[in-house]
């Protein structure tokens, strides 16, 4: 396999994801002294002795691997007795929130740092673009906590201007219009801490790998075409400078991931990262390892779909499956 | 008819305190209606043998052994008989035409001199005789009346002959007829020298002009320091010399027809001395060995007891130089050698190679000779690569055999690698490549000698990169050891890859288009540098290279590869004089410029890999019938086994050489 | 080769930089013992105090010396990104070179085996085992490290079947060189590069996992780090701390990142444009 391909290697998912239903179905069993007995430990939490019963109850039925794997599909994801409600229920409502953040976060920076270094590309050599490189270099080396912090204190403590938690306020009656408005106020922030943390890099590497395509005998061809510098840009460069930044996102999910949860928890922000957070501090053991392996099949589901993706966008590419 | 016949001629001279070994154990055999050449360089003795004959030789000269010239056993032979026989029955034109006329005597008068003094003929007759021979000789009669000192070199030189052959003697000796002689006196001697052969004569000639011996004579004796060295049909003087020192000798020879570069031989002759050894009270004691100056007689004495050619021979093993060695017969040839001639450095048999699908080498098979270098040519994609690395042990055909050094190749590879790596030198094409960037040029030359584990010590190693890089022509500075390939040029570079291929004293180099990457004026100076290595080292070397012209320059043998198979094989003055082949006719001609001659025939394109039916040049070839297709031909001997070519129709037929292939200066 | 890497190195402004960091990192770590008047885990001072000439950075909520709490954490984030980046590095060279070197069926299987541990989200994973068995740091790190050589193996081995195909190796092989010769003379020297930047790339992420999990709080809550001193302040934040107590840590950490980061963009440009020639 040499730099340029990727391979279109499906096994390779369906194994990840086998390897993590494993790890979050054994894992537990290899916790020194009783599942049960530590949950929840160092935590507020104490049960009593019949819902100890319970639970222990509970998952010695539901021993055996099949099972574990048949539940997980059903939804069958256990209680929480820290938060008190079933584990699907937690997860699958924090999920929205967490698609809106990453997803728009994503989307956003790409497209702009897409954009942004399409145009930096183009117009090679002027200082916007040197001051542009080294500013977006720095910022780049900075992590998401310190941005997400940063932004935090200055907009939200010092200036008062964005709230500093949550997704929405809670208890407030409002019409949709309204909803929206308080969304995206709530949204801003860690929206903002994601972005800045994500487009450095999208606009570094695209702007790299369009230098590199630029210097293509092709584009002279179109040009000589008479084809629009539009189109010649868009078109037919940047096109080419599309996949290394598809690629670097399949690559780089782990930061991303980590990034995510920490954007999340600094903010309070009800996505699956501030769910995680709780669940840790606590030691709710089930809902970490629903959260977990939730989020693991999710980040195979969208790599798998980007290597569809790569496919479309790269018909060099090669199919060994 | 009669012969003169000599057999284990020694002659020695003697002076005071030292003697000189002129002649060592020399056997010959003149016979009528024949020209021997004494084929040697000076101090070989070859005038001695002359004078011998004659019975000229000083009063300080030891004679042993026989030497019949007819009836007479001359070392025996009192002056009367000698008188008997000078010049009726042999006669001899000396060295140095000029010097031997009396100044102050007409020519007539010393050409008729003989004729008087012996046979007391009248005068008239002689003068009448002297004149008839003057004018035979292409001189007009009335030079007779000049002296000497009025005549050209040329008009001498036949004033002489004529001056020999005045009483028709049976047997001539010609020590350098032509020497300094112009283009046009040359042929007229050379001419009457054959007609005198013709006429039933038995002749020697003594000469250093190799030329004029293959030409003229019918066999030749070369002789090395007062011993035969090998005798050979005359043809076989450049195309298949046998004995290290013929072939050396055939390359340091600017000849018309062979296009090699000079080359030398390495070392130096020295001169063979018995001397009296102090141990023994002064007594002479028959121990000798080669000094050239006084300072050997110091450094203790060490006989050369084997063979004389020995320090300067290409192949010498340890026992060349302990045993002696005796004239020893080899097919037609007679060859002094221990090792029975030059041997095969190299055997490979029925190699072939197949990558994939692609059949890269067909079935090949070729020898190395020591101390030749073979070129091996052809175009992109002919396999010569492919054979190459497979000669080089780099590279395991799938099928045939490999011998090197009389070893098996595969047998010797799989037992110990190492000891074989270090008998064979690889040089590749592009220096940069061949080389890691991160080595210095002192790493990179010590190489091979850090991993073959050589001179553990490093001032050994040290010594013997520090000697490589003198070879190639290049700086021992440290300041220079420390650089980086990075900061050499190609030429010097491809210079430290020399270095790195020779530091390990391998007896065989395989270059692989060596000088391709290089600029022309750069090529030139490398190849110089290269050929001087290769005689000064006795290596033996495979040169794969595209250019016919430098395979011309460089090679003593040619080998022509097309699709992955040797199509014609055999002495570089054979394959680029009369190419047997028709495709290495059609590389010949394109090197020249005859597009037209080059371009003719059905003009097919090249075949990709090995067509397995058949011969890879039928598409565009000319004479290809349709048995061409089938498979590919069998090699046929165009001359007695040494020019090889593949095709079922070969240019020039058969050679057809005239000549008996037998020498007969020896009878048994 | 190296004599010309070395002028540019010393010339480009990232990598001086980056060292001029990494200079200053190392005088703090080595330091320590004499900056760091008092004991990280000293709680008897007053807590949230604020800086003073004798607390430089205050006390946290918990009676311990920030500024000596800082200097601990940066060495423990350095720390363990070294062990990680370094044990990342050595597993990736070595099955790199396996796979280069052996080919065949050996290769086929630890490509397999890589293409499965890049698609697994190795944070999960490291979540999951984090908070089930709040291992030791020094496990955590080479649990990471074993999940990410994936990246540098690829690269190594990419690179290292191109070198082998060279002709210098080629004619090394001819002069009777080992394996173990040329795997050591000659391809390990020529991966030198290839080194320098995937452990700057391995250390990079794995300072970046430290701060990151130590701030969700699983890793020991007694272990000094950078990020569980931004996660405890960060309750406080409320309070004027954000110069003391707040910043100091999200500064070093981002210095520290950047650190690694900007030498790891000056090794690419210096080396990459030979890594493409050969």
């Amino acid at each position: 396999m040499n730099g340029s391909r990727r391979r279109y290697y499906i096994p390779a998912y369906l194994f990840a994801a086998l390897v993590m239903m494993l790890a979050s179905y054994s894992l537990p069993r290899w916790l020194p002294g009783d599942f049960v007995t530590a949950m929840y430990s160092s935590s507020h939490v104490t049960l009593n002795a019949d819902q100890e019963q319970d639970l222990k109850a509970y998952y010695t039925e539901r021993q055996g691997f099949g099972r574990y794997v048949v539940d997980f599909f059903t939804l069958h994801w256990g209680y929480s007795y820290a938060f008190l409600t079933p584990i699907s229920e937690l997860i699958l409502g924090a999920l929205p929130w967490t698609l809106l953040l990453m997803g728009g976060a994503h989307l956003l920076s790409m497209i702009l740092g897409f954009i942004a270094g399409v145009e930096a590309a183009w117009r090679r050599g002027g200082i916007i673009e040197k001051a542009g490189v080294g500013t977006m270099t720095l910022l780049e080396g900075i992590p998401e906590i310190g941005t997400g912090v940063i932004l935090l204190l200055f907009f939200a403590l010092h200036l008062g201007w964005l709230p500093a938690s949550g997704g929405e306020t809670a208890y407030a009656a409002h019409s949709a219009g309204s909803w929206l408005l308080d969304l995206s106020r709530h949204l801003a922030l860690p929206l903002a801490t994601l972005f800045l943390a994500y487009f450095p890099g999208n606009f570094l590497l695209t702007r790299g790998s369009m230098v590199m395509v630029l210097k293509q005998q092709f584009l002279e061809t179109a040009r000589a075409k008479g084809l629009p510098p539009a189109r010649v840009r868009y078109g037919h460069a940047a096109r080419n400078a599309l996949l290394p930044m598809v690629t670097r996102f399949g690559l780089r999910i782990a930061f991303m991931v980590t990034g995510a949860l920490v954007v999340e928890t600094i903010y309070s922000y009800p996505g699956l990262g501030t769910l995680l957070f709780n669940a840790i501090a606590v030691r709710d053991l089930p809902l970490i390892q629903g959260i977990v392996l939730f989020s693991s099949l999710i980040v195979l589901f969208v790599n798998l779909g980007l290597e569809f993706v790569y496919s479309r966008i790269d018909p060099r590419v090669n199919h060994a499956s | 008819m009669e012969n003169v016949v000599v057999r284990e001629l020694s002659v020695t001279y003697r002076a005071t305190d030292h003697a000189l070994l002129a002649l060592d154990q020399v056997d010959l055999c003149l016979e009528s209606g024949r020209i021997t050449a004494l084929v040697g360089e000076s101090g070989s003795g070859k005038t001695t043998l002359g004078k011998t004959l004659m019975g000229l030789l000083p009063e300080y000269a030891e004679v042993k052994g026989t030497v019949k010239v007819g009836d007479v056993d001359i070392p025996n032979a009192s002056e009367a008989e000698w008188n008997e026989i000078r010049w009726s029955q042999i006669a001899m034109v000396f060295q140095n035409g000029p010097q031997n006329l009396n100044p102050v005597h007409r020519i007539i008068d010393q050409v008729a001199e003989p004729l008087i003094r012996h046979h007391a003929a009248r005068k008239t007759e002689a003068m009448e005789q002297a004149r008839e021979a003057l004018e035979r000789m292409g001189l007009n009669p009335s030079l007779g009346r000049r002296f000497p000192h009025e005549l050209s070199g040329g008009e001498i030189q036949r004033a002489l002959l004529a001056m020999a052959l005045i009483m028709d003697p049976e047997f001539l000796i010609l020590d350098e007829p032509t020497a300094a002689l112009d283009a046009m006196t040359k042929a007229f001697v050379s001419r009457i020298i054959l007609e005198a052969r013709d006429h039933g004569k038995a002749i020697l000639l003594i000469t250093h002009d190799l030329d004029l011996a293959r030409h003229i004579a019918d066999d030749l004796v070369m002789l090395y320091l007062g011993q035969v060295m090998e005798t050979l049909p005359a043809k076989d003087l450049f195309s298949y010399p046998r004995h290290p020192y013929t072939l050396a000798l055939g390359r340091s020879y600017p000849s018309l027809e062979t296009h090699r570069d000079l080359g030398g031989i390495r070392g130096d002759a020295f001169y063979r001395v018995i001397h009296r050894h102090p141990q023994d009270n002064g007594m002479v004691r028959p121990h000798s060995h080669v000094i050239g100056d006084a300072s050997s007689h110091e450094n203790g004495h060490t006989p050369p007891r084997g063979c004389l050619f020995q320090p300067r021979c290409t192949q010498a093993v340890a026992d060349c130089a302990e045993k002696s060695v005796p004239l020893l017969p080899v097919e037609n040839h007679q060859i002094r050698c221990l090792r029975g001639g030059i041997v095969t450095a190299l055997d490979l048999k029925g190699v072939d190679k197949t990558y994939g699908k692609v059949k890269a080498l067909g079935s090949t098979s070729l020898s190395l000779r020591a101390g030749e270098i073979f070129c091996l040519v052809g175009e992109t994609g002919s396999g010569k690569t492919t054979l190459a690395m497979i000669a080089a042990g780099v590279l395991p055909p799938d099928r045939g055999s490999r011998t090197f050094e009389d070893r098996d190749m595969d047998r010797w590879i799989k037992e110990d690698y190492r000891s074989l790596a270090r008998r064979i030198g690889v040089i590749y094409q592009n220096p940069a490549q061949a080389v890691s960037h991160r080595f210095s040029v002192f790493d990179l030359v010590a190489e091979p000698l850090r991993i073959q584990k050589e001179g553990n010590r490093g001032e050994e190693i040290e010594k013997r990169v520090m000697a490589a890089l003198r070879d190639v022509h290049l700086s021992t500075e440290p300041a220079f050891l420390q650089r980086y390939p990075h900061e050499l040029n190609m030429g010097a570079l491809q210079r430290v890859c020399i270095a790195r291929a020779l530091v390990s004293r391998p007896s065989m180099v395989v270059a692989d288009e060596p000088t391709s990457s290089l600029d022309p004026s750069v090529q030139a100076k490398v190849l110089k540098m290269m050929l001087d290595l290769q005689i000064e080292k006795g290596l033996t070397m495979l040169f794969i290279t595209h250019d016919l012209g430098l395979a011309r320059k460089i090679g003593d043998r040619i080998g022509v590869m097309l699709a992955g198979r040797l199509v014609e094989a055999g002495p570089a003055m054979e394959v680029m004089g009369r190419p047997a082949h028709p495709y290495t006719r059609l590389l010949i001609a394109g090197a020249r410029g005859e597009f037209d001659a080059a371009a003719a025939g059905p003009g097919g394109s090249d075949p990709g890999g090995i067509d397995p039916s058949g011969c890879p040049f039928v598409s565009r070839c000319e004479r290809a019938r349709s048995s061409c297709s089938l498979d590919f031909p069998d090699p046929v001997n165009m001359d007695e086994g040494h020019h090889l070519v593949w095709c079922r129709f070969p240019l020039g037929g058969s050679s057809g050489r005239p000549g008996p292939s037998q020498p007969r200066v020896f009878q048994k | 080769m190296h004599r010309n890497t070395r002028k540019e190195l010393s010339a480009d402004p990232w990598f001086l930089t980056g060292a001029a960091i990494v200079l200053v990192v190392v005088f703090l770590i080595a330091a320590t013992p004499w900056l760091s008047v008092h004991d990280p885990y000293d709680m008897g001072f007053q807590p949230l105090s604020p800086s003073s000439s004798e607390h430089w950075l205050g006390v946290n909520d918990g009676g311990m010396d920030i500024f000596a709490e800082l200097l601990l954490g940066i060495r423990n984030t350095v720390a363990f990104g070294l062990v990680t980046g370094m044990t990342a590095l050595v597993i990736g060279v070595i099955i790199g070179l396996v796979c280069a070197w052996f080919g065949g069926l050996t290769d086929d299987v630890l490509m397999r085996l890589s293409d499965i541990l890049l698609a697994i989200p190795s944070v999960m994973i490291l979540i999951l085992v984090a908070a089930l068995f709040r291992p030791s740091p020094v496990a955590l790190g080479l649990l990471l490290a074993v999940m990410a050589w994936p990246t540098t193996a690829k690269a190594i081995r990419a690179q290292a079947l191109v070198i082998r195909k060279s002709l210098h190796i080629q004619a090394a092989r001819q002069m009777g060189a080992s394996g173990t010769y040329i795997i050591g003379r000659h391809m390990m020297p020529e991966l030198f590069p290839l080194y320098l930047i995937g452990f700057a790339a391995k250390a990079r992420m794995a300072m970046f996992m430290e701060a990151s999990l130590s701030f969700l709080g699983l890793f020991d809550p007694s272990r000094k780090s950078l990020g569980m001193m931004i996660n405890y302040a960060l309750k406080y934040y409320y309070l004027d701390i954000w110069w003391n107590w707040l910043l100091p840590p999200i500064l070093c950490l981002t210095l520290l990142i950047m650190m690694v980061t900007f030498l790891a963009v000056s090794l690419e440009k210096v080396f990459d444009p030979r890594l493409k020639m050969l």
